[in-house]
């Protein structure tokens, strides 16, 4: 299962890398960050609202917006040709869940442990973020990175896939074959805040 | 296990282990045995996997694996092995941060020397 997830998250990091370099190839491999995660944004619930076209946008959904401009004005002077699309800012982060920790995007799920008394579509927030990696500025937490937060949406409390445990002695006559599935969560993380905190810049 | 589930289990074996239930049965049995060894051994694998990568990542700054993950339980930075190593893979300037900081945490590693040109590229 973690392994899972590395893998989905391995081909978004690769094209976070390549934003990194230059700007230029930049335009395409920010279509494909876009196209997969927009395919994945459907499903997600809350609506994220826009990032760079409105900041005027108010109600409800303005304590996001408002937490989540400030990493904005980091990006315009990088982000020139990429202003059409992402409603989601670049970022990673490093949390710990269910003692395993994961690199985690916006709009990408995970499998972790079964957490128990939590129902689908149950909003939630991980606390041990250990690092944080935007476009222009790393977060390092010692060991976690103070007031960070991953929000996150329940989706699914299901079994892994079946796994075989045979045990055998030779010459004993002693085998027992026992299945296994284990209780798993499938969580879809939405947004990644409150990091603004004793940063190591690194620049491009 | 009965003849079919063994059969299923069989599938992509050599010669006549993946046909003829005498033999099958066997091979299965060392199959399932063998998975179970190696749910074990997949982590400690995995495991030497990234240390080796997280090696490499840092020697390129001049930091020895040993010295480095000493500098980070210095500073009591507590991630793991594994999300080390992608970051070293994918996040180079997030990695050369957390080399940096080890390296003020736990000073002894000798300053990087700039690749001695060997050859034709001393041309260049």
């Amino acid at each position: 299962m973690a392994s899972l997830s590395l893998c989905s998250s391995l081909a978004t990091t690769s094209t976070l890398s390549q934003n990194q370099k230059s700007a230029v190839p930049a335009f395409k491999t920010n279509l494909n960050f876009i196209s997969r995660s927009l395919s994945s944004l459907r499903l997600a619930l809350p609506k994220q609202p826009l990032f760079v076209p409105n900041f005027s946008q108010t109600g409800a959904p303005s304590s996001l917006a408002e937490s989540e401009t400030e990493p904005i004005t980091e990006f315009e002077p990088t982000v020139e040709i990429a202003e059409a699309e992402p409603k989601r800012e670049e970022v990673f982060a490093v949390v710990m869940v269910g003692s395993r920790q994961y690199i985690v995007f916006p709009g990408r799920f995970i499998y972790t442990q079964r957490l128990k008394g939590a129902s689908v579509n149950d909003k939630i927030t991980l606390n041990k973020v250990l690092l944080v990696g935007t476009k222009t500025s790393t977060y390092i937490g010692k060991p976690i990175v103070p007031n960070a937060t991953v929000h996150a949406v329940v989706e699914e409390q299901k079994l892994d896939k079946k796994v075989i445990v045979f045990k055998y002695k030779k010459k004993k006559n002693y085998r027992r074959n026992i299945g296994h599935r284990q209780p798993i969560t499938r969580i879809r993380i939405t947004s990644i805040t409150g990091y603004q905190d004793s940063p190591a810049v690194t620049l491009p | 296990m009965n003849k079919k589930e063994v059969f299923k289990l069989a599938k992509g074996f050599r010669g006549r282990a993946k046909n003829c239930i005498r033999i099958a049965r066997e091979r299965v049995e060392k199959a399932l045995q063998y998975s179970y060894r190696d749910r074990r051994n997949k982590k400690r694998d995995m495991r030497g996997l990234w240390i080796q990568r997280i090696n490499a990542g840092t020697r390129q700054h001049g930091v020895n694996y040993g010295n480095f993950m000493h500098g980070l339980v210095k500073e009591n930075i507590q991630l793991n092995r594994k999300v080390l190593s992608e970051i070293s893979m994918h996040e180079p300037y997030s990695f050369k941060a957390l080399v940096d900081i080890s390296r003020n945490a736990f000073p002894g590693n000798k300053a990087i020397a700039p690749p001695k040109k060997e050859g034709l590229a001393i041309l260049i």
